[in-house]
């Protein structure tokens, strides 16, 4: 048995491309499910970190989601990219589970990967709270980066560098493992797949399949035990706004005084 | 799988670590044979391959087949039929009417083609079809047969070895893959054909440019069927000639009805895109806003627009179609009839690539890779409909270029002006008009000798 450095496991989520999702004239609200699933595009970001750590650091990368078998896609795509492995986490026990249940549940799957580092996408294009990777890092309490720039690897320490987007600037820390990151959007190019690896990819790989038993959390994940209520939706109308147009720039100045004073 | 009970995560990591297939995939020569490009001719043999038990890999640069596909509108289905069942077929309308027209710059002159026949099925096998929608589903069946598609990859060259083709390379990284046989379906544009020398690069007179937009009518559900007189699925394939189309340029211009939207297109030949400085843009608008064109277009809004190559060579010009482990098929080969009266692309791919699929599966059965093993499909091709009606109208697209002044400016003057005085009300009597009209129309011609002589010139048409 051959051990690893590193274990590193990335959270992937399957969404309805934003690209197709149309609003219904009638309703107002988003029509979702005409649209097809898609991976969330931060999580690319995120694959492509921890691809970038493993280019350096003896390391293993593991993809997960929490999803229905529908979402199994996403896994192969994570494994085509150069994932080592990839872990579909799926329970009709899951259904209604809002985002304290889903980072339970992938704080738990992390553990029993044996993770040192899990990454993230910094929120994702349907639900976008990005309360996921925090939730992970809370359950398990594990250290937490979020808005990642960029990660560099101290595996003689047994740290991991970031270089965090703050307002008005960056800041370097340095966590010990085992740590949540989460990655600013667009800031990891995500890396082509390998033509070999992606016809293995879609065609012959099975991704590892966990129920809620499997992970011991039968009776804390689902709609009952998810403090989130929705208290009603409202379409938000496009306000009109007024126009004029005005001859002469005199013209103009005069109307802005009038705002003004 | 609930026999993983809890810790045991990473050992099961381990155990898995351990499948080489994991580690690093290896796929050369996992396939029976590789298709390049998932257009018609491509998913048609493979679909063929795998109906004969061989495991074809499909290769598509589009995000899915059909994506990038470009096309005027009208699918000739009779092999597709043979090969699958067109019911779940995303189909639009079928061709219930054809109509010919000859348009000057403010003049048409129209005949209208309506059989009965055309509205039973099997239609004339003649169906619009949107290719976003059918070359998805097409590669599905051939999917669903045993085909490998992988999309988002594009084929950048092949792999040669002691002469013969045994692979292909592409864009993506570790991007070789070896299979026995190869076959190019890569369309009009075919780089990867030309740069491996399979063929020569088309010369610019063998090439139409094509440019199509398809229409949608915002808020006018009735649009298209009052507009083309239409009755449920039935739909029309309008084709127009003459300076109206296609100015001063060699070629003509085509509306088609999907169920929901129009194509509207001119394709004419790119000498003349480059000579007479016509930009597609520019030729598509002026045959938009002819006088007899622009009100079936009127309150329309493009949804889409398009610009491809279309190989008209012929059967001249006609590329060697197998080399030692390689087929060449549909566009690639120049197999399309492109004449005027013909715009057919869609039937000679599928046929192409039927026959290319079936000459491999035989010499597959001996193991053999040789040109000369493959040289099957150039017989059964050269036997088809396929070359037989690109030899029949060789001759007439030099002929026409031959007298393209005549025909495509001064014939349809002629023929609208002598309709005008044919059907002329004033107070002179009905001879004199007869008279005025077959006096325009031979002053044209050049009398009776010219007339006979442009007759014998063009008689094969109708033998
Ligand atoms: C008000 C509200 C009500 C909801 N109600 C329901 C409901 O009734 N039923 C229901 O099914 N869902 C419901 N959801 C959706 C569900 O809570 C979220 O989709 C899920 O918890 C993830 O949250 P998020 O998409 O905001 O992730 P974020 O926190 O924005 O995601 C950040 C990153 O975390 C990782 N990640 C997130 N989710 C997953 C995952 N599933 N697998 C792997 N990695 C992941 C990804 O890397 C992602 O980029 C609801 C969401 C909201 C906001
Ligand atoms: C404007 C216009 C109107 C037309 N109207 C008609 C009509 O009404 N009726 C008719 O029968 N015919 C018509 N044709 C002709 C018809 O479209 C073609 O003959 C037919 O599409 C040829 O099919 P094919 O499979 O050979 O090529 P294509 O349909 O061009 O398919 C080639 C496929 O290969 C893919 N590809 C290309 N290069 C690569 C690469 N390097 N790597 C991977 N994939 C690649 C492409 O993305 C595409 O999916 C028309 C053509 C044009 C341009």
């Amino acid at each position: 048995m051959t051990t690893v450095t590193w274990t590193i496991v990335v959270g992937v989520k399957q969404v309805p491309d934003a690209d197709e999702v149309g609003i219904d004239p009638d309703t107002g609200r988003l029509d979702r499910a005409s649209a097809p699933a898609v991976m969330n595009p931060p999580d690319r970001g995120a694959l492509e970190a921890a691809l970038s750590i493993k280019d350096v650091v003896d390391a293993r990368v593991v993809a997960m989601t929490m999803g229905p078998p529908m979402a199994t896609p996403v896994l192969e795509e994570a494994i085509a990219m150069g994932c080592d492995d990839a872990v579909l986490i799926t329970d009709r026990a899951f259904a209604g589970s809002d985002t304290w249940p889903t980072s339970l549940t992938l704080a738990r799957a992390a553990e029993q990967l044996g993770a040192d580092i899990v990454l993230a996408g910094e929120e994702t294009t349907d639900s976008s709270t990005g309360q996921v990777p925090p939730g992970i890092a809370a359950h398990n309490g594990w250290a937490q980066l979020t808005y990642v720039e960029a990660v560099e690897p101290r595996p003689e320490e047994n740290r991991l560098v970031a270089t965090r987007d703050v307002e008005g600037g960056h800041e370097r820390v340095a966590a010990d493992l085992p740590v949540v990151v989460a990655v600013a959007y667009g800031e990891f190019d995500p890396r082509p797949a390998p033509l070999h690896r992606k016809l293995y990819a879609e065609n012959d790989f099975e991704p590892i399949e966990w129920t809620a038993e499997d992970l011991d959390i039968k009776d804390e994940v689902g709609l009952d035990v998810s403090p989130t209520s929705v208290g009603g939706m409202e379409t938000v109308q496009p306000v009109e706004r007024k126009g004029e147009v005005v001859e002469t720039a005199d013209d103009l100045a005069e109307q802005i005084t009038e705002v003004y004073s | 799988m609930t026999d993983q009970t809890t810790g045991m995560g990473q050992t099961l990591l381990e155990e898995r670590a351990g499948d080489a297939a994991l580690e690093s995939p290896n796929y050369d020569n996992e396939f029976d044979a590789i298709v390049v490009g998932a257009g018609l001719a491509g998913s048609a043999a493979a679909l063929t391959l795998a109906k004969r038990g061989l495991e074809p890999l499909l290769v598509e640069r589009g995000t899915y087949p059909g994506a990038k596909n470009v096309f005027g509108g009208v699918l000739y289905t009779p092999t597709i039929r043979e090969l699958t069942d067109l019911d779940s077929a995303p189909l639009e309308r079928y061709i219930a009417e054809k109509r010919f027209s000859m348009l000057s710059h403010d003049d048409e002159t129209a005949i209208s083609i309506k059989p009965g026949e055309w509205n039973r099925e099997p239609h004339n096998d003649s169906f619009t079809v949107l290719r976003g929608d059918f070359d998805e589903w097409f590669a599905e069946q051939a999917v669903e047969a045993g085909a490998t598609l992988v999309t988002e990859t594009t084929v950048t060259g092949l792999i040669r070895e002691n002469g013969g083709i045994v692979g292909i390379e592409t864009d993506r990284p570790d991007g070789e893959i070896r299979a026995p046989y190869v076959v190019l379906a890569e369309g009009g544009n075919s780089l990867v054909s030309e740069g491996a020398n399979l063929k020569a690069t088309e010369s610019r007179e063998n090439i139409a440019v094509g440019v199509k937009e398809v229409l949608e009518f915002p808020e006018n559900d009735e649009a298209i069927q009052d507009r083309f007189r239409l009755v449920g699925d039935a739909g029309v394939s309008y084709h127009y000639f003459g300076e109206g189309a296609v100015g001063e340029a060699y070629g003509g211009g085509f509306i088609y009805t999907n169920s929901d939207t129009v194509s509207v297109g001119v394709a004419y030949s790119l000498e003349d895109a480059a000579t007479k400085h016509q930009t597609p843009e520019e030729t598509l608008n002026l045959f938009k806003s002819h006088p007899a064109v622009a009100p079936l277009l009127r309150g329309a809004r493009t949804v889409e627009y398009t610009a491809k190559t279309i190989p008209e060579g012929g059967a001249e010009t006609m590329p060697d179609l197998v080399h030692d482990g390689a087929v060449l098929v549909g566009d690639t080969a120049g197999l399309v009839l492109n004449n005027g009266v013909h715009l057919e692309g869609t039937n000679m791919a599928v046929e192409s690539g039927y026959h290319a699929a079936d000459a491999i599966a035989t010499a597959a059965e001996r193991g053999l890779t040789s040109a000369d093993a493959l040289s099957s499909y150039a017989d059964a091709l050269e036997n088809s409909f396929v070359v037989q009606n690109l030899e029949r109208y060789g001759w007439l697209t030099d002929r026409v270029e031959e007298d393209r002044d005549l025909l495509f400016e001064q014939l349809p003057s002629a023929v609208a002006d002598a309709g005008t005085e044919y059907f002329r009300m004033d107070r002179a009597p009905k001879e004199a008009h007869a008279r005025a009209a077959k006096q325009r129309i031979f002053e044209t011609l050049g009398g009776w000798t010219g007339a006979m002589k442009l007759a014998m010139r063009y008689r094969k048409l109708v033998r």
